[in-house]
């Protein structure tokens, strides 16, 4: 695996305590997952044990060791949005992708991930696709919405 | 670059800015906190940037982006100046129009107004809404007029002022004096009065003192401080800036949790602006004071908001707590006296300084003074971010601001605190909100998070939503949390799922009671009441749990059954199209395999016939 | 000369140094705190809340740890109150419940007077105490296990669950293990407290402060026996 990245994420790192979760934030970023080598790299570059690196990339939800797919699903389970009915969107997403939370779909498409509150309260319930954020949801919006990005995926095969 | 050298230059620059902000012919504000960018405010500012370039008006009109205004349903929000009206719901469509006809017109565009539905009336300026005529709001109000990627507009509204006060004319130790006089407490929900823990670190021994913001908001259904920090993070910066100057530190964090990028994103352009005004870093106006911040992003964990957890989170270490027999301010950040507060505490500190210490103390109730942010949520007309005098009545707060129920329901419960928090039925609405009255309730006021439940809810579910949250969230230390979080959470499974016995009541009383005590951080010490609140207000919910088995609000899977009622069913099919877990076959007529079904409902809304019963 | 202070543990007078734990200056000096996650020379925990105890302030009291409770001047501590001995009580009795069959938890359910579980039995062989983390971290340097995982995903973990290289190879972390004690060879009935221990728990009964010389302390350290000089070397 090449660590060019790795290695620009991590020059000039290393005077703050906090750098070894920020370095791993932009390698999640990066990649969209930690590769195992990458924090193999970090340990070595920050001075940091390998075994805390391997806690921190298990504890944070942000970080994922498993490659996340092309589009991330994120349904919000915040107290708000499950008062407006989010489990049962979450129903829908999961019925029609046939995964279950934290898993990506076989052709790499899809991820789904759930999250505890996003503060868009007001909008509930709320959903995350790719960054932009869908208010007041319904499952037949997210069936149409998912279906349209299979469909534009289809149409414009993405770049590997 | 207008570097303020000193408190005189700094006086003059905002005069200078104030008179540049008034030459503006016209002045357009938009909001787009997280909210209105969700409700597509990002499309209305690139539509009406279009129109206003095309009608030639690029010189005359000020196009301003704020944050959040508190009135989230009907974002985008559209202010027009000096025409004053304000409009609701704003799309890219409408901009053309606006541009045409109230800009360049004058004219009011009567569609676009606010028009309540409880009074019938139509509201032509923000300050009339009836939304905003019972909140007092000292904090949200700021965030109507600034643009928070510039620091110029929250120069030329008085920002700063505070901070030039204290470097001209007050010692640390008279800044403590005034902070501790005005009974400012903690924000956060744990309402400390700040002024001791001010007093508390600086008197501790140690070689660097640090001072952090906790923006880590975790509670589900909270979301003033993203309001604040994103619609105006100056006013965090400079109460930090103070606070630093009080307490003697030379280095402050800001800790936004990993899921407000935005806020993390105007927060981080604040610091450098104040850097590059000389407000922030070095000799900061010209004084022997210097004083730096980082902002940084966690890692998705709701325990890190609790002070010690984050602490660790900012040494590079998974966000576990430890106990807090020795507090933080003695021995936190690399166990150096540490002086952490809520974004809402650290943003009520420069009004504090400007208009004394007596000003803010002649609000609220007798031990809870100032205003208090409330995220209100859920099932009621108006949802968004109200801001009130502490000791103003829940009541008041969801019927009078609230509007009441959205949809005609009827309201049961409001939950407060988050999951540390309780729920408190009707008959305690006349509560006052404040630190106090609440927690007596058995509940609490906690960070401001306010979600209003009707008839729909089932208290049982909710107490299980909260417990689900918590046992998600644990850091899995210590085992009253991490064991008994999940015993209590297996024992409401089979309440909701029909095997409840009335043993198992007693028994999760004595297990929430082991929780409140054994566990070592405040996380696992309050995550038993939700389900204490609720066993106490909504017993009957639970008995008809166990002893009947069934759920009164329809919502418990387990105790629900969906079917077809073949007299009124068409045939169209559409409800086993919908459905997504492949339950609904059509032999002679359709059937709802009850094993398949996971009781999600959305069958019952594809039906265009009204054929499927919930039972 | 390190400076002493006084506290007072359940009504008695005891001189420790300052900065010691409560618990180690309880057991030092005859008061037996039960405990699970402690161990001599390494960090405190905390973690198991099974040493918990009510300190007592301005007329207040709290309920805390007391192996990571630094002892201070004037503390007044009560081990074994009613709401000490409850608290402890169900607190074993959860751990009781996720490892049944484990003999030193068994010991220590006997201990603090368990006498029924009211939760389905699990059997987990992993109790979190901490103790192969901590040796192998701060006795021998080694940093080669660590706590991965959060919440009830928590569980003891090499980096990417292979045995690194610097890993010492020294068994700390099996030696220490309190669920590496043999379980006792009595018939043990899926789902029972054992009822060998029963003249263990008549003991607790009749004297809650003595000390039954568990195979709990016995299997690790417990600063008792080695008071006592009784303990082999290992």
């Amino acid at each position: 695996m090449q660590l060019d990245k790795v290695n620009a994420i991590l020059d000039g790192k290393g005077e703050e305590p906090f750098d070894v979760i920020e370095a791993l934030q932009d390698i999640q970023e990066t990649y969209r997952y930690l590769p195992e080598e990458a924090l193999y790299r970090v340990s070595e570059a920050l001075g940091v044990p390998l075994i805390e690196v391997f806690r921190l990339a298990n504890f944070y939800k942000a970080f994922t060791l498993e490659p996340r797919g092309r589009h991330l699903v994120t349904v919000c389970l915040g107290t708000a949005c499950h008062v407006r009915g989010a489990p049962r969107f979450l129903d829908e997403v999961l019925g029609q992708l046939k995964i279950q939370p934290g898993q990506t779909t076989e052709d790499g498409a899809f991820t789904i991930e759930t999250v505890n509150c996003v503060g868009a309260c007001a909008l509930a319930p709320v959903v995350i696709i790719d960054g932009k954020y869908y208010d007041h949801m319904t499952p037949g919006k997210l069936r149409r919405l998912i279906q349209a990005i299979r469909k534009q995926d289809e149409e414009a095969p993405t770049n590997a | 670059m207008p570097r303020a050298e000193n408190p005189k230059a700094l006086a003059s620059l905002q005069q200078q800015l104030k008179e540049k902000m008034q030459a503006w012919p016209l002045r357009v504000t938009l909001s787009s906190g997280t909210c209105g960018q969700a409700s597509g405010s990002l499309d209305v500012l690139n539509a009406l940037k279009t129109h206003i370039n095309d009608a030639g008006l690029r010189d005359k009109v000020h196009l301003r982006v704020t944050g959040c205004h508190g009135f989230c349903q009907h974002e985008p929000l559209l202010i027009l100046e000096p025409l004053n009206v304000l409009y609701c719901r704003v799309t890219p469509a409408d901009a053309g129009e606006i541009v045409s006809e109230s800009l360049v017109k004058r004219n009011v565009i009567e569609r676009l107004l606010f028009h309540d539905p409880v009074s019938g009336k139509t509201v032509r300026q923000e300050a009339d809404l009836p939304f905003f005529a019972k909140q007092d709001r000292d904090l949200m109000g700021q965030n109507r007029v600034i643009d928070p990627l510039d620091i110029g507009e929250y120069i030329a509204s008085g920002g700063y002022s505070a901070l030039a006060k204290v470097l001209t004319s007050m010692s640390p130790d008279e800044v403590l004096d005034e902070i501790t006089s005005s009974r400012l407490r903690g924000r956060g929900g744990g309402g400390y009065p700040t002024g001791r823990k001010w007093e508390q670190c600086r008197a501790a021994p140690g070689t660097e003192h640090y001072v952090i913001c906790n923006a880590d908001e975790g509670d589900p259904g909270a979301y003033m401080d993203r309001g604040l920090l994103e619609g105006n993070p100056h006013a965090v910066l400079e109460g930090m800036i103070i606070g630093a100057y009080a307490i003697g530190s030379r280095q402050g964090y800001v800790y936004v949790r990993n899921e407000y990028p935005l806020a993390v994103h105007h927060t981080r352009r604040a610091v450098e602006q104040a850097k590059e005004y000389g407000l922030l870093g070095e000799a900061i106006l010209g004084a022997d004071f210097s004083f730096d911040v980082s902002v940084v992003r966690g890692g998705g964990a709701f325990v890190c908001g609790e002070s010690t957890a984050l602490m660790a989170s900012l040494e590079g270490k998974v966000g576990e707590p430890r106990a807090k027999d020795v507090h933080t301010v003695e021995k936190g950040y690399l166990d150096q006296p540490t002086n952490l507060n809520n974004v809402e505490t650290w943003a009520n500190v420069p009004k504090i300084i400007l208009n004394g210490p007596s000003w803010f103390a002649a609000k609220g109730t007798e031990n809870s003074k100032g205003t208090k942010i409330f995220a209100l949520t859920g099932q009621v007309k108006n949802t968004g971010l109200v801001e009130v005098e502490m000791g103003t009545t829940l009541r008041e707060i969801i019927f009078d601001i609230g509007g009441g129920p959205r949809n005609g329901n009827t309201i049961k419960a409001v939950q407060t605190g988050g999951p540390s928090g309780g729920c408190l039925p009707v008959s305690q609405f006349d509560l006052p909100v404040d630190f106090d009255a609440l927690t007596e309730a058995g509940s609490m006021m906690g960070s401001g998070g306010m979600v209003v439940m009707d008839e729909s809810a089932c208290m049982v579910d909710v107490a299980k939503y909260f417990l689900n949250f918590l046992q998600d969230e644990s850091c899995g230390k210590c085992v009253p949390c991490r064991v008994g979080i999940n015993r209590m959470l297996e024992i409401l499974t089979d309440f909701t799922e029909g095997r409840g016995t009335t043993e198992q009541l007693d028994l999760l009383e004595d297990l929430a009671w082991t929780v409140s005590v054994g566990s070592l951080c405040a996380l696992g010490k309050t995550a038993p009441n939700p389900v204490l609140s609720t066993l106490r207000y909504f017993r009957n919910e639970y008995e008809s749990h166990i002893n009947d088995k069934r759920c009164p609000a329809g919502v418990c899977r387990a105790l629900v059954h969906y079917t077809i009622d073949t007299e009124a069913c068409t045939q169209c099919g559409a409800c086993a199209e919908a459905c997504p877990h492949d339950a609904i076959s059509n032999e002679d007529e359709y059937v709802i395999n009850d094993e398949l079904c996971r009781k999600c409902g959305i069958c019952q809304e594809a039906c265009p016939a009204d054929a499927i019963r919930k039972a | 000369m390190p400076k002493m202070v006084t506290i007072t543990v359940d009504g008695a007078s005891i001189r420790t140094p300052e900065g010691t734990s409560v618990l180690l200056a309880a057991l030092e000096a005859g008061i037996c705190i039960p405990n699970l996650c402690y161990m001599p020379d390494v960090t405190p925990l905390g973690a198991c809340r099974v040493c918990i105890v009510e300190v007592v302030q301005n007329g207040r009291s709290k309920m805390t740890a007391s192996c990571t409770l630094e002892a201070e001047e004037g503390m007044v501590i009560l081990a074994h109150s009613e709401a000490v001995l409850r608290a402890r009580r169900n607190i074993v009795e959860l751990l009781l419940a996720e490892a049944p069959n484990s003999r030193a938890i068994q010991d220590l359910a006997a201990r603090v007077g368990v006498e029924r579980v009211r939760y389905p039995m699990r059997n987990k062989d992993c109790v979190l105490c901490g103790r192969c983390v901590r040796a192998c971290d701060e006795v021998w340097q080694s940093k080669s296990l660590g706590f991965v995982g959060r919440g009830r995903n928590r569980h003891v973990a090499l980096p990417f669950n292979v045995r690194p290289e610097f890993c010492k190879r020294c068994n700390a972390c099996i030696d220490l293990c309190p669920m590496t004690i043999t379980p006792c060879p009595g018939p043990m009935t899926e789902g029972a407290v054992c009822g060998l221990c029963a003249s263990q728990l008549t003991m607790t009964e009749n004297a809650p402060d003595t000390c039954v010389w568990c195979e709990l302390g016995r299997g690790f350290q417990c600063a008792r026996w080695q008071l006592r000089g009784v303990l082999d070397p290992a």
